[in-house]
């Protein structure tokens, strides 16, 4: 009888513990406080509108889509699926496109080479990080001589050779095109990239970064690699 | 004798190092229910002293009281009503009663103890 008691009691206090231990865990739950002030959270406001305003443009451009299906679902489904496919195709680089952009020339520094020093390959990792800062001051589309970069690209050192696409670079000089949405935006691209530490970068490896002006009409091509995916599978009908 | 406080102890241990916790909103209900656990452990333990223990008393009173007191606020919450406060009160003032009991009981015992002693040894 005591024995069964002590285990009632037991049981209970167990339960007291834990109710304790989780109240106490929740109440000082806030352990780091909000020191930002009030600057900083104007700023994360800012970029969370930026965020907000993306979503709600992709948003309409659905809409519209959805918007166009259902107009032309039953006149001609065809050319609204065709009009999605090469949409799609667009975004993915598989189409040649023209629009405004920038060339940046990357050609060996004429002095360095007097001098007798040897060129050698462009490291992928500067180009990389080239890449990165264009796409970061919102470039459409990129071609680096002649080879348009598309999600899946890898710009990696191959036996010494500097490739993009596993399609090696050919020596420089050569092009870098970049595509942007609208002659505006090059314009930016160029100043920013005029106020960019690239030029002196590119110069510690020997080679001269020509930004030129920006222009109206720069054709990039496509992407001329089978696109390979391992991952998405097609879904059956009906799913 | 000492099983019922490493009971206490796991609880803690297992709540502390699992770090669960619970939605703030649920936070009222929570500590209510602590309160009212405690108030039914230390009744227990004034009606061990008492010499009035029942089993099934302690363990229907614990429960019920965590469950009345959470409903109470529960129906507060719903009825604008801070009914939450009125459980605090009874339990804080019965806590306080029962505390002052159990430490009246323990200070008669403890003289009682030292009468006996002295008694002991003058005999």
């Amino acid at each position: 009888m005591k024995k069964n008691m002590f285990t009632r009691i037991t049981i209970v206090l167990f339960i007291i513990g834990l109710m304790i231990a989780v109240q106490y865990n929740t109440i000082k739950q806030p352990a780091e406080r909000d020191t930002r002030d009030i600057w900083a959270i104007r700023e994360e406001l800012a970029e969370e509108k930026q965020r907000h305003s993306a979503l709600l443009a992709e948003i309409r451009s659905l809409n519209e889509v959805v918007g166009r299906y259902e107009q032309s679902e039953k006149a001609n489904l065809q050319s609204a699926l065709n009009e999605t496919l090469n949409r799609l195709k667009l975004q993915a680089g598989l189409t040649e496109i023209t629009g405004p952009g920038v060339i940046l020339r990357v050609e060996p520094a004429p002095e360095l080479v007097e001098m007798g020093y040897e060129i050698k390959e462009i490291s992928p990792d500067l180009l990389t990080q080239l890449l990165n800062a264009l796409f970061k001051n919102n470039a459409a589309s990129v071609s680096i001589d002649g080879n348009r970069v598309v999600q899946t690209t890898a710009i990696r050192d191959i036996n010494g050779k500097t490739t993009v696409n596993s399609v090696p670079l050919s020596s420089p000089p050569f092009e870098i095109y970049v595509g942007t949405s609208s002659f505006k935006e090059a314009q930016k691209m160029y100043n920013s990239l005029q106020a960019s530490t690239f030029i002196d970068s590119f110069y510690l490896d020997n080679f001269n970064l020509m930004i030129e002006e920006p222009t109206e009409h720069l054709t990039l091509p496509a992407f001329d690699q089978p696109l390979t995916n391992d991952y998405l599978t097609e879904v059956e009908k009906g799913e | 004798m000492w099983l019922p406080f490493l009971g206490l102890i796991f609880g803690l241990a297992l709540g502390l190092l699992t770090n669960i916790q619970i939605p703030s909103i649920y936070e009222n209900y929570l500590s209510i229910a602590v309160l009212a656990a405690l108030d039914t452990l230390f009744g227990g333990i004034r009606a061990q002293l008492q010499q009035v223990y029942d089993d099934k008393v302690f363990v229907s009173g614990f429960f019920f009281n965590i469950a009345l007191a959470a409903g109470l606020a529960f129906l507060g919450v719903y009825l604008g009503i801070d009914l939450y406060l009125a459980a605090i009160f009874a339990f804080g003032v019965r806590l306080f009663q029962n505390i002052a009991i159990i430490r009246r009981i323990l200070l008669t015992r403890i003289d009682e103890k030292r009468h006996k002693r002295n008694k002991n040894s003058i005999e």
